[in-house]
This record gives C-alpha cells, structure tokens and sequence, in this order.
C-alpha cells in the first residue's frame, strides 16, 4: 500500500525544488519585521486563523540569517523543514547514483512508525499544541 | 466464485475502484476459491467520496493523505500549508484516484 519508489523520489525533488526557489525568492524580499509579504496559506487566506504550519518560511528565513531563537519562537516546524529540505536531496542523489533504495526503505519504515498510536497521538497533540501557539501569537 | 456472488459484490463496491479496473477484478473474482468470499465481504473500502470532502475541508493540513493511509505526503503537506496552497487545490481533483488506487491495493491482497 505504498508509493513506487521512483514516482516518491520525484515527488520529493520537485517538492525540494519548489521550497529552495521558494526560499530563494523570498529570502531578497524578507526583513525581520516585515511579515505581510508572506500570505499563501488557505486557511490563513480564507479564515484569518494561521494554520499549524504557518510562519515557517519566516522562520527558516530567520534561522538562515542566524536568528535561531527568533525561527524557534516563529515555528518550529521551520527547524524540521529546513533538516528535510537538506537531508533528502542528498539522500535521493546518494540513491539514485547509488541504484539503491535506502530512502525509500526508511520512509516506508517511518510511515508505519507513525501510523502506530502510540507515536500518532503524541504528534497529532505537538501540532496542535504548535497550531494554538501560532493562533496565540497571531501570526 | 459464483457469478451471480461477483456481481452482487461488484454493484455494492463498484464505486471504490476505478472504472477500468472493475473487469480484472471481476474476471479474477470469478476464478478465486469460494473459500474467501467470507473475508473478501468483510473488507472495508474508503469511500472515495469521503476522502474528497475531507480534502475540501482539510486538505491544506494533509489530513485526507493521512485518512486513505498517505501518512509521509500527509506531514509534508501539514508541513507546507498544504504545499503552499497548490498542493492542497490539486488533491482536490487527485485524491479521488489516490483513494481507488488504495482501495485496489487492498483487495489485491485477497485477489492474487
């Protein structure tokens, strides 16, 4: 019941792809402070109400310009994208030069870690508790 | 399997698979023991329709990839906004696929 390899490892480098030009075209642009620029979010768009994820390309921002504490207090999550949005290109070119499916074997692995309840509820809670944290903080 | 039992079967479930793929199932249906009929009735399939108003109404926090079992393209949508907002509008029109692709791996499993 999983994605082929190859189809998650091209969905993966164009999702990589989006984020770095993502960041590229909003890292001229930022300046702490300055947080109207940002608005793609739907939820945000439609409800006013910042969704769980929101204020993370702030806070990667942030955290690239070496205002750590400042990416922390934006979202944490930014600390979280930023380890996958280095870690997988790498991974996947190891792969693929590789011919090998490492990757593919430890995400399939933290699928079904995740889908246990054991680790579900606690993540669901962390999300939530991060989502009341950003409403709290009107971001 | 009894023809007449495939058919029932098919009418009652037809919905959660792809068009095409309805004539493999039925043909593989047919020549299955009737020894797994009992299992193979008590199989529960996500509901197609289901998985879309969740992705309407949830799509942007992942939580229609979470529900059809998608738990890895779930966090990476829960992550994004829902892909900054793209991801979660083309779920809209996939996830429909995405649930009858699901539904199909799991009876493949009784089929083969």
């Amino acid at each position: 019941m999983h994605l082929s390899r190859n189809r998650l490892y091209g969905i993966l480098t164009i999702a990589c792809l989006a984020g770095y030009v993502w960041i590229y075209l909003n890292f001229s642009s930022y300046s702490i402070g300055n947080y109207d620029n940002i608005n793609v979010c739907l939820i945000k768009h439609f409800t006013n109400v910042p969704c769980p994820s929101c204020g993370s390309t702030r806070s990667v921002l942030s955290i690239l310009k070496g205002d750590f504490l400042q990416g922390f207090y934006l979202n944490p999550f930014g600390y979280l994208l930023l380890l996958i949005l280095t870690i997988v290109p790498l991974w996947i070119s190891y792969d693929y030069i590789k011919q090998k499916n490492t990757f593919f074997q430890f995400y399939t692995r933290a699928e079904t870690f995740l889908q246990q309840k054991k680790t579900a509820i606690p993540a669901i809670l962390l999300v939530l508790v991060n989502w009341f944290w950003n409403i709290y903080k009107g971001l | 399997m009894d023809a007449q039992k495939v058919d029932m079967f098919i009418m009652t479930n037809g919905k959660f698979f792809e068009s095409h793929q309805i004539n493999v199932i039925r043909e593989r249906l047919i020549a299955l023991d009737d020894s797994k009929w009992a299992m193979l009735s008590t199989v529960q399939f996500k509901d197609p329709t289901t998985s879309l108003i969740v992705s309407l109404l949830g799509g942007s926090l992942g939580i229609d990839r979470f529900i059809i079992g998608d738990t890895g393209l779930g966090v990476g949508k829960l992550l994004t906004c829902g892909g900054l907002g793209i991801w979660a509008i083309i779920d809209w029109f996939m996830i429909m696929g995405a649930t009858r692709e699901k539904n199909m791996a799991k009876i493949q499993q009784f089929l083969y």
